[in-house]
């Protein structure tokens, strides 16, 4: 309300909008004051269509302290001058100025004035219809923006938030079932396949892209979804991976010998074939059971061999040491630590057993013995210590299942 | 009183017709609005003033249910007379 329509403007206006002079716009004025003042002492209330109403209201006397004293006083009652807006004009006026302040030309007592008067009706209309453009723009832009970049590198993009959910898993899932050689080999493989896989579709479709015009907006939504959809898959293999990685912390033992069961099938099968030449070599030391041992390799079965390799395994004349179990230890561990493989551990369980009961759940704080192997029992090659370890292992997992 | 009888008492004190005033009254009351809404106060010479106050938004709370509204800002016409006019009223 900083700027007001003068006495003198309001006079100009009415002269030049009405058609009258300016003497009797404002001769008309001062009467119109000058009446409803009287109206306003003689009737006490005052109405003016396409205003409002003024009314005379009176003010009760009232009771109050002087505040210097603290003598009871009274305030007299008076009369004040009361302006209900027509409901019409409340309206209007409500929301003016508030978001866009739109103060009035310097006025000037011209027609122009009052050209620019109904203006402002047109200015907030025209506003509005900025601010949705603005909007729309808004709305639009990010689209826009994106509209440039995504053509081009739309491959890039796919590509990469897909690799790293292959990625990343691997070598959270790598430690954990610590697998024998075979598994790093076989992991990358599906690595490998998706990443072909993917890298001709973008190529497909930025081709047709250029050419129709119309379906980039469809497309670009499709993109979305898929990074948005790429994003959710990983985070939900990340759970997953997470979840499974504490799971197995605790079953560690179950999956090891699944894993160790399932593995030494396949390189027995394998180093079988070729061992029969390396049996031979091993018949040298071990005399009398070369025919049986082969026997026993081929059809993957341990029982015939048992008794002659058991005296073998059983025999632990030196300990390394006694350690007591910790809280994020496991015996494929310590085998790897103490032995330089993990695929010892059996050794550790049957050193053990009078009091493990299960080797995935071992109490933490129990103390465990740490052979000292010969060399033949880490001789691998030799099939006897082979089958051996193998019968331990199946012992250890039947504990596991208990 | 009402506007038509407001228009007879400025018709006798000018000497102009009721119609002429009761156009004069409208286009001038038309003028008012309109500057009004452009969120300019008017000064009426020796009477007062009309003028926007801004009212700012406030919260209302429903007595029985305990719900509670925004009551948006919005601007108040408000009257003001000239001291004058205040005074001599007053004394009535």
């Amino acid at each position: 309300m900083a700027e007001k329509l003068s006495w003198t403007e309001l006079r100009r206006a009415l002269a030049s909008r009405a058609g009258v002079s300016e003497k009797e716009a404002n001769t008309f004025l001062n009467a119109l004051n000058a009446q409803i003042v009287e109206a306003l002492k003689s009737d006490k209330q005052v109405k003016v269509n396409g205003l409002g109403m003024f009314k005379l209201q009176a003010v009760a006397p009232r009771k109050s302290v002087n505040v210097a004293t603290g003598e009871a006083i009274t305030i007299e009652g008076y009369n004040k001058i009361a302006f209900v807006p027509e409901a019409s004009v409340k309206e209007l006026v409500e929301k003016v100025g508030e978001a866009y302040p739109q103060p009035l030309p310097e006025g000037k007592g011209d027609d122009r004035d009052f050209m620019h008067d109904t203006d402002p009706l047109k200015k907030l209309g025209s506003q509005a219809e900025e601010i949705v453009d603005i909007l729309g723009e808004l709305g639009q832009s990010p689209k826009a923006e994106e509209k440039p970049t995504p053509t081009l590198p739309e491959g890039k993009e796919e590509v990469i938030p897909e690799p790293e959910p292959v990625n990343e898993p691997e070598p959270i899932k790598e430690p954990e079932p610590e697998p024998v050689v075979e598994e790093p080999v076989r992991e990358p493989e599906p690595i490998k396949e998706p990443e072909p896989v993917k890298e001709p579709e973008p190529v497909v479709e930025v081709k047709p892209e250029e050419p129709a015009k119309p379906e980039e907006p469809k497309k670009k939504e499709k993109k979305y979804h898929f990074v948005r959809d790429t994003l959710i898959c990983v985070v939900i293999l990340l759970l997953l991976l997470l979840v499974g990685y504490f799971f197995l912390r605790h079953q560690l033992s179950g999956w090891i010998e699944s894993f160790l069961q399932g593995n030494p099938a396949p390189t027995e099968q394998v180093a079988a074939t070729e061992s029969t030449e390396a049996a031979v070599a091993a018949d040298a030391e071990e005399g009398e059971l070369t025919e049986e041992q082969v026997l026993a390799e081929f059809l993957a079965c341990s029982e015939e061999s048992e008794e002659q390799v058991t005296p073998e395994a059983n025999i632990y004349e030196e300990l390394i040491t006694i350690e007591p179990m910790h809280e994020a230890s496991r015996l494929t561990w310590m085998a790897k630590r103490f032995y330089g493989d993990k695929a010892y551990w059996p050794y550790l369980y049957d050193a053990n057993k009078d009091h493990i009961s299960n080797p995935s759940k071992i109490e933490v704080g129990t103390p465990i013995r740490v052979p000292k192997l010969t060399a033949a029992q880490k001789d691998t090659t030799i099939e006897s210590t082979r089958i051996a370890l193998e019968r331990l292992r199946r012992e250890a997992e039947a504990a596991c299942r208990k | 009183m009402l506007t038509k009888e407001l228009i007879g008492r400025i018709a006798e004190a000018t000497g102009q017709s009721k119609k002429q005033v009761e156009m004069l009254l409208s286009t001038s009351n038309a003028i008012l609005r309109e500057t009004l809404m452009a969120g300019k106060a008017v000064q009426l010479q020796g009477f007062g003033a009309l003028e926007l106050k801004a009212k700012q938004a406030r919260v209302i709370v429903h007595p029985k249910t305990g719900e509670r509204t925004e009551v948006p800002s919005k601007n108040q016409l408000v009257f003001r007379p000239v001291d004058n006019l205040k005074d001599e009223l007053k004394k009535i």
